[in-house]
Parts: C-alpha cells; sequence; structure tokens
C-alpha cells in the first residue's frame, strides 16, 4: 500500500486539525479555555450552590401532574409497553447487529435507569419500576433483532401499525373507561400532558396537512381555494392567539364529543395549526416531483388515487421528511404556550412549583430540569425520524438520477 | 430487415385500424396553436415514425393518444375507443396503450421488478406472483433480468429505457408510443434501445415513434410521417420519403438533418 494513502494515526490527525496552523492552535486554545470555564462554572453550581430538593420533591408533580396516585400504575403499565414496542421496532430495523451506536444508546439507557431514580432519591420500589423498563426496552431490542428471521414477512410488515393501536389504547389506559376509573383531563399535568398534547397534534397533523397539500394542488377551484385560504390563513396568525380563540370557539366549531374540555381544545388547535406548516413542507415535497412521473403512472392506466398513493406521495413524503421532522420539533415545543391558557403542562407545572413558598429562589434548577427534558424528547424524535429518513432513502444510496 | 412495403401490406386482408385520428387541433392555454387540423391512420401491425423540427407538434400530437394532451376539436379513435373528455373512457384507452417517454420516467422508489409489476397488479387486478412471473420474462427479453431487484437510480441510462420499455410491456398493451426514447441517452447506449424496439417491430407490435434517428426509420418504419408547425406535411414510406421526398419542406428538413 502506498505509504501516503495510509490514514494517520487519531492523535497526529487530531493536531493536523487543531492546531495546523499558529491562528488555528490560538482558535483551538481560547475555545478550549471558554469551554472549560464555562463547564467549570455550570458543575460549581449544579454540585455545592444549587439546591435540587425541588427537583426531588416534586418529580412526580413534573411527570405527571395530579394525576391520581391510586391509578398511577396504568402509566407505569403504559410507558412499559410503549417501551417493549420501540425495544421490538428498534430490533426489526438492526436485526442482529449491534452497531457501534446501538451500544452507545443501550450503555446511556441503562446508566440513565440506574442514577436518575438515585438522584430523584426515589423509594426502592419505584426505582425497581424504572430497570424493569429499561431491561423491557433493551431486552425487546435483543430478542425481536434475535429473531425477526423466524417470524413471517406479513408480521414484520404490519409490525408498524402496531403503534396506531398503541396509541388508542394509551389514551384508553390514562383516561379510563372500559371499567378502568375515569381520570378527568384536569388532571393530568406534567410531562404527560405536554406528550398527550404533542403526540395527539403529531399524529393528526400529518394526514391532515397531506390532505391540505394535495388540495393546495387540486383542479377542483373550490377545493384548492379552500385548501389555500386556510393555510394562509393559519400560517398568518400567532399560535397563541389560535390557542385563546381555539378555546372560546371550537366548543361549537367541532361536534360535541371531539372538544369537550380545555385539553383536547387545545390539542385540536395544536393539530391545526401543525396541519398548515405540513402542508407547506408536502407541497415542497409534491412540487421537487418531476412532472414526468405523473405522467408515466398515467399512461401505465393507474387512476388519480392509485397515482397519489403509489407514484406521488411515497416519493414526494421523503423530500418532505426533514422539514416535517423540524415543524413536529417546533411542535413539541410550541406545547410550552398551553401554560399561558391554564393548562399545567410542563412548563404550567414547573411555574406553579415555582410559585409554591417552600421553594422560592429556586428557578434555575427548575428550567434547567425542564430544558433537559425538552431536549431528550426532541432528540428522540429526531433520531427516530433520522432512522426512518434512511430507511425509506435505501433506493438513491447509488442514485445517479 | 423488416421489408413489409405497404403495398403488400394491402394486398393482405384489411388490417383492423389501430388509430383514427382526424383534423385534430390542439391550443396550448397561453394560445399557442400546437396542432392545426391534423389527420394521421396507423393500422394494426404498422410501425409508423413521426419526424419533424423541435416545436413541430409531433411529441404533442403523439401524447394526445393517451390522452395526455387534451385536444380542442376533431377526433381520435383509438383501437374502436373515442377518445374525449370521459375520463373512463381515457383510463380504458390508457391500459391497452403503452407510452415510453424521452427521460425513462421509471418510479425511482420502486425496484425494476416492482416497477414492471405496479400497474399490472393495481390496474388489471391480477396477482402479483403471476405478474412477477411475467416481467421476469419480459426483463429477460429486454436483456436486464440480472438487474431485477436492483433501483432504477443503479442503472445506466440504457438499461433504464430499456425497463421502461419492458414495464409499458407488461400491461400487455396493443399500441406503443415511443416519445423520443433515445434523445436522452449517452451515444454508445442508443443502439440497445433501438435493438430491443427492432425486436418489438418485427413481433407485430403496432407502433408510433417519435425520433431523429435515420437508420431506425429507414430500417424498421412502415410509413415516416413529417410534421412541421402543427401539420402534417408528408406521409411516405420511408425510402421514398428518404430518397425522392416530395414536399419542400421535407427536403429542407432532410438536408438540415443529414
Amino acid at each position: 500500500m502506498d505509504p501516503r494513502l495510509k490514514s494517520p494515526s487519531r492523535l497526529a490527525r487530531l493536531r493536523r486539525d487543531l492546531f495546523g496552523t499558529p491562528l488555528d492552535g490560538a482558535i483551538t486554545i481560547a475555545l478550549l479555555a471558554a469551554l472549560g470555564a464555562g463547564a467549570q462554572a455550570l458543575l460549581n453550581w449544579a454540585l455545592s450552590r444549587a439546591d435540587w430538593a425541588v427537583i426531588q420533591a416534586n418529580s412526580t408533580l413534573l411527570a405527571v401532574g395530579r394525576y391520581p396516585m391510586a391509578q398511577q400504575w396504568r402509566l407505569w403499565l403504559l410507558t412499559g409497553l410503549l417501551c417493549s414496542a420501540t425495544g421490538a421496532s428498534w430490533g426489526l430495523l438492526r436485526r442482529r447487529s449491534w452497531p457501534r451506536n446501538d451500544r452507545i444508546a443501550a450503555g446511556l439507557l441503562l446508566a440513565m435507569a440506574l442514577v436518575v431514580p438515585a438522584a430523584l432519591e426515589l423509594g426502592l420500589d419505584v426505582r425497581a419500576r424504572w430497570w424493569a423498563i429499561a431491561g423491557l426496552l433493551l431486552l425487546a431490542r435483543w430478542a425481536a433483532g434475535r429473531w425477526s428471521h423466524r417470524l413471517p414477512l406479513i408480521c414484520q410488515k404490519l409490525w408498524p401499525l402496531a403503534w396506531p393501536g398503541l396509541y388508542v389504547l394509551g389514551l384508553g389506559l390514562i383516561g379510563g373507561g372500559l371499567g378502568l376509573q375515569p381520570v378527568r383531563t384536569s388532571q393530568w399535568g406534567g410531562l404527560l400532558l405536554t406528550l398527550i398534547e404533542a403526540s395527539f397534534a403529531i399524529v393528526l397533523c400529518f394526514p391532515l396537512g397531506i390532505a391540505l397539500a394535495l388540495g393546495r394542488r387540486s383542479e377542483l377551484p373550490l377545493l384548492r381555494w379552500g385548501s389555500t385560504i386556510y393555510i394562509e390563513f393559519i400560517r398568518g396568525a400567532p399560535l397563541i392567539t389560535l390557542l385563546f380563540l381555539g378555546q372560546n370557539i371550537l366548543g361549537f366549531l367541532l361536534p360535541g364529543g371531539l372538544a369537550p374540555d380545555r385539553v383536547w381544545r387545545a390539542a385540536w388547535v395544536l393539530t391545526f395549526f401543525a396541519a398548515a406548516y405540513v402542508a407547506e413542507a408536502v407541497r415542497a415535497g409534491l412540487t421537487a416531483l418531476p412532472r414526468g412521473q405523473v405522467e408515466a403512472a398515467r399512461s401505465l392506466g393507474l387512476n388519480s388515487l392509485q397515482t397519489v398513493l403509489h407514484v406521488v406521495l411515497p416519493q414526494a413524503l421523503r423530500v418532505a421528511l426533514p422539514a416535517t421532522v423540524g415543524q413536529f420539533i417546533t411542535l413539541l415545543q410550541d406545547t410550552t404556550l398551553l401554560s399561558l391558557i391554564g393548562l399545567l403542562d410542563l412548563l404550567g407545572t414547573a411555574r406553579a412549583i415555582m410559585a409554591n413558598p417552600d421553594f422560592l429562589g429556586r428557578n434555575a434548577e427548575v428550567y434547567l430540569v425542564l430544558a433537559v427534558l425538552f431536549w431528550c424528547c426532541c432528540a428522540a424524535l429526531g433520531l427516530g425520524c433520522r432512522a426512518l429518513e434512511h430507511r425509506l432513502n435505501r433506493h438513491s444510496s447509488t442514485a445517479s438520477r | 430487415m423488416t421489408q413489409v412495403s405497404p403495398l403488400q401490406a394491402k394486398d393482405r386482408e384489411p388490417r383492423a385500424v389501430m388509430i383514427e385520428a382526424r383534423n385534430v387541433e390542439k391550443w396550448y392555454p397561453n394560445g399557442y396553436h400546437a396542432l392545426r387540423g391534423v389527420d394521421l391512420t396507423v393500422h394494426q401491425g404498422e410501425v409508423v415514425v413521426i419526424m419533424g423540427p423541435s416545436g413541430s407538434g409531433k411529441s404533442t400530437f403523439l401524447r394526445t393518444f393517451n390522452g395526455l394532451e387534451e385536444f380542442q376539436s376533431g377526433s381520435i379513435v383509438i383501437d374502436g375507443m373515442a377518445l374525449g373528455n370521459d375520463l373512463r373512457q381515457i383510463g380504458a384507452v390508457r391500459r391497452e396503450v403503452g407510452m415510453v417517454f424521452q427521460q425513462f420516467n421509471l418510479f425511482p422508489h420502486l425496484t425494476v421488478l416492482d416497477n414492471l409489476t405496479l400497474a399490472p397488479t393495481l390496474v388489471r387486478g391480477r396477482s402479483k406472483a403471476q405478474v412477477q412471473h411475467q416481467a421476469l420474462e419480459l426483463l429477460e427479453r429486454v436483456g436486464i433480468h440480472e438487474q431485477a431487484h436492483k433501483y432504477p437510480g443503479q442503472l445506466s441510462g440504457g438499461q433504464q429505457q430499456r425497463v421502461a420499455i419492458a414495464r409499458s410491456l407488461c400491461m400487455e398493451p396493443r399500441l406503443m408510443l415511443f416519445d423520443e426514447p433515445t434523445s436522452a441517452l449517452d451515444p454508445e447506449m442508443v443502439q440497445e434501445v433501438l435493438l430491443v424496439m427492432l425486436e418489438l417491430a418485427r413481433g407485430g407490435m403496432t407502433m408510433v415513434v417519435v425520433t431523429h434517428e435515420l437508420r431506425f426509420a429507414r430500417q424498421v418504419a412502415d410509413r415516416v410521417v413529417l410534421m412541421a408547425e402543427g401539420e402534417v406535411v408528408e406521409i411516405a414510406p420511408p425510402e421514398q420519403f428518404f430518397n425522392t421526398p416530395q414536399h419542400p419542406r421535407s427536403k429542407q428538413f432532410l438536408s438540415q438533418i443529414s
């Protein structure tokens, strides 16, 4: 092998990248110093000056709000189910291989399951639940990867359909009914409420956005104008305005059972709001599709619906996916506005905690935890979507045109 | 080479009319008069090559045959079915008419095999296994069955165009339209596509081909149609068209391209 082609050692490469010229070296040193100072200050604050009692005392409130203690087993059960399903999907995606990223993720999960409950000074029984759930996730990941090849192909293909079913089951478990004691929406709060609102809006705004994007490009004038007016109206109004408006008018705009109270009205407003933005992302995907694709499909005899389902959308959504995921992440963060209309979402709960005279002046701790929680949720969403994107784009890995 | 002269063809029993276009007029929405009263009759088993300078309306005319372009007056009857505003009728015509495009227009998100099986399973409601069997045979016929599980983006231009031809054939069409099938190809790939088309013509397929390939027109066409400025200028057998063109516009066109 030509020695010039040999890759330099890691140390040599690092030295070349960071200290290539005197200026590079100066910048590197300055940045390292700044980073070090920042990290030291943060650590110093977190370990000596911060008082984490506010988080320890309110961890349940932050997680689920005023959800009745006696019914919390339902949430643990749901978390267990969700984690098993996540593990199974993960395993089906990766089969038997454990690439380095997966090993890091598994290690982080285990570390979190050990450290977080201990840091919160939870009781031993609750800690055991954390361990069980983390174990369940990794076990499902391992089992699905190990034995997926034994499953009939049809089961693997239909597996994603388990998620909507699980979602409906989850709402049933949280809200009660069918023999379970009902838990009113006013008792939902904290991270639980944030996740319910965000996931409801994400799940529904996606098909609605696709429909709006197709409507905006439809040949039927009424449909086209209607979609355009809707999208432009929603995009022209701030979300907070729409949230207040929705609380007042959604009660009689939507059929009675759909928006019975403030929580569901807010969820619908978030859905309708995000749908307009998703529609624009999807429209960009539709515009990027060469006209010849539709012509080829039509000349093969496919009707309009078949053309859209089998040729247009599979390609357009691939293009629209990154922008759409960005929209989902924004949506998750936008749920903090719910605290302004009086709902006790994560931010609303946090403000309630900070208003408690026992924990005066502990805002920094609460806000930091909030930021980390949101970061974790968004990172999970982004990671999942990147995996999906990677999988969908297999065909273009060596594409030339 | 096929040497079926129109005279010989007429000696045999009269063949069914596949395309009957009468006085077709088309205006684009911007007012451009693309087709100015065009007539053409194509019989079953005939290979008709349409030539002409760019902007002469030849592609537009071809695309009216399967309803990809609307026309404002005149009539087009394909295999006994009149093309009009009836959407179901257009669907019925498209099931019987295959089309090959300049830009291939394969579906990039589907494998080669799925490109072939999509329409027969969806439109004709045939079983996937049965269609796959036929699709693999067709791919073998066009010489790319090893690539059946690749994606279009992994194939060369010539291979993609052969897949596109096989995709149309998988619908078992009675008529094939080719819209400049070799114009987007690198020169060394033109021949492999023309060979497939030649085989198809020999098999008795009715074909209307818009192309600039003189050799193909000379060797394969039963008749050559020259269009200019939205009108049919001359229709003649290839020897006559290339050796003794009648119309001054034909002479001008031939002198420009040779």
